[in-house]
C-alpha cells in the first residue's frame, strides 16, 4: 500500500489565517511569516539603515506579533497592524541604544541598500549618502527620528505616520520638520548628505 | 518635502530562511516554557471572537474579576490591586516594567512619594521584567519579611505561603530577617532554614514598609550579609535553559555547556536545549553539530523541530563542503518532508548536478 498524502491546504482569507494561526496552526504561521516578511524587512531597514539587528528586530516584531494575534480584532489591515508592532520594536531599540550613530564605513557594502545595475561611481556615492544620511539619523531624538524615517524614507504620509506612532498628525508633522531642521545643520558642512535631505 | 529612496537589498531566501527558523524555535521556546509554568490557563481561547459573541456578559464579568482570565496575552494598564483565580494569570504594567501574576495571586501596587514602585505579594507568585534601575525610581517587592530591590532584571517572587525568588536576568538584591543577599541570573533564593519555620502567610504583608523603601532609607537591612544559610540553589529547568539562552552571545562556550547539561535530562525542555545546542554549534564546530542532529533525530523524533533539525543536517553539511552526503541529507529531508518548508531547496539540492 502506498503512502498517501494529504495536504492540508493552507487558509487563503486574512481572517482564515488569523485564527489558523491563533489556534496553532504552524503552517498557517509559516505562510503569514513569509507573506509579511519582505514587507516588515523593508520597513525595519528603512527606519534603522544597515544594521547588524536587522534580522533580530524581524524576529522580535514577529514574536510580538503571534504573540498578539488573538488580540487582533481586523480593524485595521493586519499588514498594519504588524507595521505598527514592528515600529514599536524598532522605536524601542532605537531608545535602549541611545543616541549612538552609525560609524561611517562599519556597515557591510553588500548589505547596502543599492540597486544593481547602478553605475559603479554612483553606488558608491549613493553608499557614502546613506552611510552620512544614517550616521545624521542616529544624533536625532528617537521619535523624530521615527518620523522622519517612515515619512521620508519609507514613503508613508502623514496619517499614516500619525498612526503607526500612536500621535496626532500635528506632532507627526511637528516631529518630521523638526528632524529635518536638525539634518540640515548636519548637511550644512556635507554636501554629500545635503544633496540628499535638501 | 523631499523623500529620499532607499532600496533595501530584497533579502534572499536562505536569510528569509534562517530568520523564519530562528523565529519559530523561539516561539517553541516560548510554548515549552509556558507549558511549564503551572499557572497557564487552560486554553488558549480566541479572546476576540469570545468577546464578539458574549460582549455584554464579558463587560460584566471584567468589571466584577477585571484581574482574571483570559490575560495570558492581554495588556493592562496598572492597577492598585491585583487578584487572579486559580488557574488564571494576569498581564500588567507599571512604567516600564512588566509584570504577569501567576493563578491565585493577590498582588497591590503601590507608588512613593519619589516615583518609586512596590509590589506587595500577599500570596501566589508575581514575574516581573524590570529595567536596569539606573537613574530610574526603585523598584521593590514585598513578600511578607522579604523584600526584593531591583537590580535591574527579570525574575519571580513566589509566595506559597514560603517566599521564593528566581532570577531571570539580572541581579536583585533579597533582604530578608538574617541578611541581605544579591541574586544573579539564573540562581533562585529562598528563606534562610530558620525563618522557614515562620509562617509568612500568617505575617502582615506589609510589615517592611513599602516604597518609599529605598537603600538610603533603611541602611541597616542592606548591611553586608551574614554567613547565608546556604538558600541560594540550583534553578529549575526552565530558568537554567533561558539563562543558557541569554549566554548564546556573550558566552557561547559556557550556554553550549548549559544547554547540553539540560539536554541531558528528560524532561519538556531537553529538546529545545538540544536543538539549541545545533543551531549554537552550526556556527563553530560542525562536526559536534552533525553529532548533536542525529541526537536529536534519534531521541526526539516527535518534536516540532525535528523538520528543523532535518534541514539543518543539510545546511551544516552544505557549509562543510561535503556536497555527496548534503545531497544525500536533502534527499532524506524531502522523503519525511515531501511538502515541508524547504522543500524547494532541498529538490534544488537533491538533484544531481
Amino acid at each position: 500500500m502506498g503512502l498517501s498524502i494529504v495536504e492540508k491546504p493552507t487558509p487563503s482569507g486574512e481572517a482564515e489565517l488569523v485564527a489558523a494561526c491563533v489556534a496553532g496552526d504552524q503552517a498557517a504561521q509559516r505562510a503569514l511569516f513569509r507573506r509579511e516578511y519582505a514587507r516588515v524587512h523593508a520597513t525595519v531597514y528603512r527606519i534603522l539603515g544597515p544594521s547588524r539587528d536587522q534580522d533580530d528586530l524581524v524576529q522580535e516584531t514577529f514574536i510580538a506579533a503571534f504573540r498578539g494575534l488573538a488580540r487582533f480584532r481586523g480593524e485595521s489591515r493586519l499588514s498594519t497592524w504588524i507595521d505598527r508592532i514592528a515600529v514599536r520594536v524598532v522605536f524601542e531599540h532605537i531608545r535602549a541604544r541611545g543616541k549612538t550613530p552609525v560609524p561611517l564605513g562599519i556597515v557591510d557594502d553588500e548589505d547596502a541598500g543599492l540597486s544593481v545595475g547602478v553605475e559603479v561611481d554612483a553606488q558608491a556615492h549613493a553608499r557614502d549618502g546613506l552611510r552620512r544620511l544614517y550616521a545624521a539619523l542616529g544624533e536625532l531624538v528617537p521619535e523624530q527620528r521615527l518620523a522622519f524615517a517612515l515619512y521620508s524614507i519609507d514613503g508613508r504620509s502623514i496619517a499614516d505616520v500619525a498612526r503607526l506612532t500612536n500621535v496626532s498628525a500635528v506632532t507627526a508633522k511637528l516631529r518630521i520638520w523638526r528632524a529635518r531642521r536638525e539634518l540640515m545643520k548636519h548637511a550644512a558642512g556635507d554636501p554629500v548628505l545635503k544633496e540628499l535631505v535638501s | 518635502m523631499k523623500r529620499i529612496t532607499v532600496d533595501p537589498p530584497p533579502p534572499t531566501d536562505t536569510r528569509r530562511d534562517r530568520v523564519e527558523r530562528q523565529l519559530f524555535t523561539e516561539l517553541q521556546r516560548m510554548r515549552v516554557a509556558e507549558r511549564a509554568d503551572a499557572a497557564i490557563p487552560p486554553a488558549r481561547v480566541r479572546g476576540w471572537l469570545v468577546a464578539a459573541a458574549f460582549a455584554s456578559a464579558a463587560a460584566f464579568a471584567v468589571a466584577l474579576f477585571a484581574h482574571s482570565t483570559d490575560v495570558q496575552i492581554a495588556e493592562r494598564e496598572v492597577a492598585s490591586q491585583i487578584t487572579t483565580p486559580i488557574g488564571g494569570t494576569s498581564q500588567f504594567t507599571v512604567g516600564d516594567a512588566v509584570m504577569v501574576a501567576g493563578g491565585d495571586t493577590s498582588v497591590e501596587v503601590k507608588h512613593g512619594d519619589d516615583g518609586g514602585i512596590t509590589l506587595v505579594l500577599a500570596r501566589g507568585s508575581v514575574d516581573c521584567d524590570v529595567a536596569p534601575r539606573n537613574g530610574r525610581p526603585p523598584f521593590h517587592v514585598i513578600a511578607g519579611e522579604i523584600a526584593v530591590e531591583v537590580v535591574g532584571t527579570r525574575f519571580t517572587v513566589t509566595r506559597t505561603p514560603a517566599a521564593r525568588v528566581d532570577v531571570t536576568r539580572g541581579k536583585v538584591r533579597v533582604t530578608a530577617p538574617g541578611g541581605s543577599w544579591l541574586v544573579g541570573a539564573g540562581e533562585s533564593w529562598s528563606p534562610p532554614t530558620e525563618s522557614k519555620a515562620t509562617p509568612a502567610a500568617t505575617s502582615d504583608p506589609i510589615a517592611i514598609a513599602p516604597s518609599p523603601v529605598s537603600p538610603a532609607a533603611a541602611p541597616a537591612v542592606i548591611a553586608p550579609a551574614p554567613a547565608p544559610v546556604a538558600t541560594i540553589h540550583r534553578v529549575s529547568q526552565q530558568t537554567a535553559f533561558l539563562a543558557a539562552g541569554r549566554l548564546e552571545a556573550t558566552d557561547p562556550a559556557r550556554a553550549a555547556k548549559q544547554f547540553r547539561t539540560i539536554a541531558n535530562g528528560h524532561d519538556a525542555w531537553a529538546p529545545p536545549a538540544l536543538y539549541s545546542l545545533v543551531e549554537l554549534h552550526a556556527s563553530s564546530d560542525r562536526d559536534a553539530a552533525l553529532a548533536d542532529c542525529a541526537e536529536y533525530l534519534t531521541r526526539f523524533s516527535h518534536e516540532a523541530q525535528v523538520e528543523d533539525v532535518t534541514w539543518l543536517r543539510v545546511e551544516i553539511l552544505r557549509a562543510a563542503g561535503r556536497r555527496d552526503e548534503a545531497r544525500s541529507a536533502a534527499a532524506d529531508y524531502l522523503r519525511q518532508f515531501a511538502h515541508g518548508s524547504y522543500a524547494g531547496l532541498a529538490e534544488r539540492i537533491a538533484t544531481p548536478p
